[in-house]
């Protein structure tokens, strides 16, 4: 009977192994490639390296989710391994959502790629929880930063107002016309005011057709509280005033919008691409775009078939945009930091700059970068979107902007939706965001 | 060795590799969390290593949220509509099915079809067809008559657990079918025949000798459904994304915004872990049950 | 087996069997039409699957989206990786899930109700308290970046739930084939292997069809532990018609049916074993 038992023993011990076996097999191929595998040569190379130094290559990985820019990133890094022969970079696309998890848990467990894309708001939360290192002395002795746009480098600082990585393109928020849907409505010129803008929407929407005057995204994540901002700052209000008149009216301005009929209600579920969508389907006469847009217009990948302006967002007080983008930070825990940083500076050249974000219908984020071409003032779609960027603030920057962006999306959904009115829905984001700000205030920086 | 202890340790054997296995993988994630839950780790605290036990605290906090204890609320609604409408019409499909007529086995594996499709797919598909104007959902009840306006289906905070449990169900519904077939087929067919014998009727027939002799397969699909439902996640995360104004967020989509997307990983697991300990009570008490049959 | 379901037919009358075959198409059109919605979005044009009017049909029928997956350089790779995955789970899950499930059902152990316990347990983890803990665990071992790595957390999943299902039948398998057994001189294994296996060949079949299923329909773990895109699998690829393009339903729609086409194929293939499992029960009878 012992036998009995040692023979189940031993089946289901064989049983494990050959799993075991098996999935050793089918993993092999994977883990040679893996970043695991990756950082150990490295680091074996790094110990023995004194023999053999001038042979090494240091691989270097870089998690990025652009999705129609992705091939205009490949060719900056072949570009850049061509050009040396000491560092090799590896572009990955992993989705946004993915890449956020991948930073969350890789804060926990160090296992980080060597350079990270991050969308701009959400850099200060990450270099709080000590995704990206301090680069800040490598970056001041290059003596570039001069040349760098303000707002989207200060998204890359820490409070102390150390860098931790480099801002790589911008973009900012204008109104999208179908010129076709207003010239048939009498209107010859995209609105500039909220009474014009507001009128244009009641002369456009065709509620047999379900033509809607207006589409933006109200979705409850960041592109919602982004492409709220304009409107937050617009009536002179920000983020540090929510309590203010301004803030209501804006959130009333747009629920009243919904509540007439203007803009479908479903905007609350729709991202910028869902409300960008309705617009190419002629569901919508105006709608808020983004700078991005442009290039997949051009690309075909949405179909405008209709003739199309673009043009400020309409004003309350003053004009309003607010600035989006990626940064590129260096991961703690790489080790060939410096070949990041090197990387980095190449990438962010002013002519690479300049090259990169034509080629991706972007705009640029060094001042120097912008002077090399006519590209952004030559067509007049992104020349709009070049005058947006003066009037256009920063998310942030903050460690707790992800909580401070849900408080005023959830505000703005209650408003939309008709459940608040304005002042009361800003009512509860104050109660949320404010004991925020008054632990750490918004860093400074204009 | 006495024969007793000697079928004991054949028992063990058997169990013994898969208990292991599932203790090793799954034990130190429990205990991480546990602890997690009851220190106050942040994206403040988290870099410079401050952190610190609190106790209770995020708890406290917790059931001080009103948006949590909304949660709380979706939760038990979102499972409690979705067991008892796939439990009940799982069970008459797997009656109807388990019979002989000339369909049955195709029509049955084609339903099955909406169990097995990925959640992420269902989910997306469940978002389109439940579009306000672009949706077939209000285009067929419109045509039909039985509405005369769109419904706002996942744009109002009172019609978008709605569609939510329906998707939900349209992929339970099966899954109760699946099991509860199997159980049925496992009755003899003499003990209808014997009890027909005895003149009891087809209700008779059901509540007496169906329901009693399924009730270990019953309890299990009522268990597992249970579980499985209260700790969605994909469907909401894709479908909604626990919105509009959080009427479609539940404990999973909760406990996952507050660690991935708020960083507030004590918080989170905080969350998670009441999810865990509401199903654990369940869990308990479907033990209490089981072995009460066993005994 | 087949004069069988002939003279129950006869039996039963046409009538009846007529009434039920009404229901069964009736409950068929309603769980098929979402997948029949899936497949005639798949096949329309950006236009009309965005469009202002509900079409029931593709009014202008495109192959685009379908063109579109399977030009992608990756869509090949994330099929093997998908199949790879769904494998390996389903191996691990049923290696270890059908001997316990069996110990559970056929013996009578001390300590059995903390086992049973313990396997609910499991199941009531959320996915996001595992990301997390079991990152580092497969990090520290080095499962990172291999194709093991996901398999062992999903099979976490499905062993408890092959156990909790299993059980039950195992339990029900009538002492007297247990005695047979022994009469005929099987080891404890042998027994297990040639007769209790066969005996649920249904239950069996249900189980390894949803454990095959639960490593093709992952997501979360197999994006979580393999970041590198040669190893993620076709879940995965899903979202990357969602984000900035905004949601291209007839992409995302054909994307899914293929997705669902293998998983229908193998089904219908295995449902002829289960109903013939059936039959061949009853026949036994």
């Amino acid at each position: 009977m012992k036998e009995r038992f040692k023979k189940i023993l031993a089946v289901s011990l064989a049983g494990a192994m050959a799993a075991g076996v098996l999935a050793g097999c089918g993993g092999s191929g994977g883990t040679a490639s893996s970043s695991a595998a990756d950082t150990n040569t490295s680091a074996s190379s790094a110990s023995s390296g004194s023999s053999q130094t001038s042979g090494a290559v240091k691989e270097v990985s870089v998690w990025h989710y652009f999705e129609h820019e992705a091939q205009a990133l490949e060719k900056v890094a072949e570009d850049y391994n061509s050009s040396q022969d000491k560092i090799h970079i590896t572009c990955t696309y992993v989705s946004r959502e993915e890449l956020m998890k991948q930073y969350t848990i890789g804060a926990v467990s160090g296992e980080l790629p060597d350079i990270g894309m991050v969308d701009s708001p959400d850099m200060a939360s990450y270099i709080s929880l000590g995704v990206f290192e301090d680069i800040d002395d490598q970056l001041q002795e290059w003596g570039e930063l001069d040349k760098f746009y303000a707002g989207p480098l200060s998204s890359c600082m820490d409070s102390e107002g150390k860098l931790h990585g480099l801002p790589n393109n911008s973009n900012c928020l204008a109104l999208l016309c179908n010129m076709d849907i207003l010239n048939a409505a009498g209107v010859d010129t995209p609105p500039t005011t909220w009474d014009e803008f507001y009128e244009v929407c009641k002369k456009t929407t065709d509620a047999a057709n379900s033509v809607y005057g207006f589409a933006m995204s109200a979705i409850g994540n960041e592109e919602g509280t982004f492409q709220y901002i304009p409107w937050l700052y617009s009536t002179g209000a920000d983020v540090t005033t929510l309590d203010s008149e301004g803030a209501a009216k804006s959130l009333d301005f747009l629920g009243q919008l919904v509540s007439e009929g203007l803009m479908s209600k479903e905007v609350v579920n729709w991202g910028q691409g869902d409300a960008l969508n309705a617009f190419a389907a002629g569901k919508a006469a105006m709608v808020e775009s983004g700078t991005w847009q442009i290039a997949q217009f051009d690309s075909g990948d949405v179909e405008l078939n209709c003739k199309y302006k673009y043009a400020l967002l309409p004003k309350d007080k003053e004009n309003a945009s607010v600035i989006g983008g990626e940064n590129f930070g260096v991961c703690a825990g790489t080790e060939a930091k410096d070949e990041c940083v090197d990387f980095l500076k190449y990438m962010m050249t002013a002519q690479n700059n300049a090259d990169w974000c034509e080629t991706a219908g972007k705009l640029p984020v060094r001042s120097d970068a912008a002077e090399l071409k006519d590209f952004w003032t030559a067509d007049e779609r992104y020349a709009v979107f070049n005058e947006a960027m003066n009037s256009a603030v920063a998310r942030g920057p903050h460690e707790s902007w992800p909580t401070i962006s849900e408080a005023i999306y959830t505000a703005e959904q209650a408003a939309l939706l008709g459940e608040k009115s304005g002042t009361d829905a800003m009512a509860e984001a104050v109660a949320v965001v404010n004991p925020i700000l008054e632990e750490v205030p918004i860093a400074a920086v204009k | 060795m006495s024969i007793a202890a000697k079928k004991r340790l054949e028992g063990y054997g058997f169990i013994a590799p898969g208990f292991l296995y599932v203790l090793l993988v799954l034990g130190y994630p429990l205990v991480y969390n546990i602890i997690l839950s009851f220190k106050n780790v942040d994206v403040k605290t988290f870099a410079s290593g401050t952190s610190k036990f609190v106790g209770f605290a995020n708890y406290i906090e917790l059931f001080h949220d009103p948006t949590f204890l909304l949660v709380l609320k979706n939760t038990f609604v979102f499972t409690i509509a979705c067991l008892a409408i796939q439990f009940t019409l799982g069970f008459l499909l797997a009656l109807l099915f388990s019979q002989k007529f000339t369909f049955a086995g195709p029509i049955r594996g084609l339903v099955l079809v909406a169990y097995m499709m990925p959640m992420s797919v269902t989910a997306m598909l469940g978002k389109n067809m439940f579009g306000v104007t672009e949706g077939v959902i209000n285009d067929l009840l419109m045509k039909i008559g039985l509405i005369n306006a769109p419904v706002e289906w996942l744009v109002s905070s009172s019609t978008a657990m709605i569609a939510v449990i329906a998707v939900n169900c349209w992929v339970g519904i099966p899954f109760n079918m699946l099991l509860l077939t199997s159980g049925l087929t496992g009755i003899s067919q003499d003990v209808y025949e014997s009890a027909s014998l005895d003149g009891a009727n087809k209700f008779q027939r059901f509540f007496y000798i169906t329901l009693p002799l399924m009730k270990s397969s019953i309890l299990a699909v009522l268990m597992l459904g249970f579980i499985y439902t209260f700790k969605a996640f994909d469907l909401m995360f894709i479908m909604t994304s626990g919105g509009p104004l959080n009427s479609t967020d539940v404990l999973g989509t909760y406990a996952y915004t507050l660690s991935f997307t708020k960083y507030e990983f004590s918080q989170g697991s905080a969350a998670a872990l009441v999810l865990f300990c509401c199903l654990f009570v369940i869990g308990l008490f479907y033990l209490r049950l089981t072995t009460k049959e066993d005994d | 087996m087949d004069g069988k379901i002939e003279t129950s037919l006869k039996t039963k009358g046409g009538r009846s069997n007529f009434g039920k075959c009404v229901i069964a198409v009736l409950v068929a059109i309603i769980f098929l039409f979402p997948l029949y919605w899936l497949l005639s979005m798949s096949f329309k044009t950006d236009g009309e699957s965005f469009g202002k009017l509900v079409t029931y049909y593709p009014h202008s029928f495109t192959l685009e989206p379908w063109i579109k997956n399977f030009s992608d350089k990756d869509f090949l790779l994330s099929l093997k990786n998908s199949i790879l995955i769904a494998i390996l789970s389903m191996t691990i899950s049923i290696g270890f899930g059908v001997p316990t499930a069996y110990g559970m059902g056929r013996y009578k152990v001390p300590g059995s109700k903390s086992f049973l316990l313990t396997f609910l347990v499991t199941q009531m983890l959320p996915a996001s308290l595992m990301l997390t803990p079991m990152y580092l665990i497969f990090n520290k071992v080095g499962l990172l970046g291999t194709y093991l790595g996901p398999a062992l957390a999903i099979s976490s999943g499905s062993i408890p739930f092959i156990v909790i299902t299993l059980r039950p039948y195992f339990k029900g398998i009538p002492v007297s084939l247990d005695d047979a057994a022994r009469i005929d001189g099987c080891g404890v294994i042998r027994s297990f292997l040639s007769i209790m296996i066969p005996a649920i060949k249904t239950g069996v079949i249900t189980v390894i069809v949803i454990s095959f299923l639960n490593g093709w329909n992952d997501l979360a773990y197999s994006m979580t532990f393999n970041v590198k895109p040669e190893m993620r699998p076709l879940t995965a690829n899903i979202f990357k018609f969602q984000s900035k393009y905004g949601t291209k339903w007839n992409c995302i729609m054909a994307y899914g049916a293929i997705l669902v086409i293998p998983v229908v194929l193998l089904f219908v293939f295995l449902q002829k074993y289960i109903v013939g499992g059936l039959t061949a029960g009853a026949v036994k009878e």
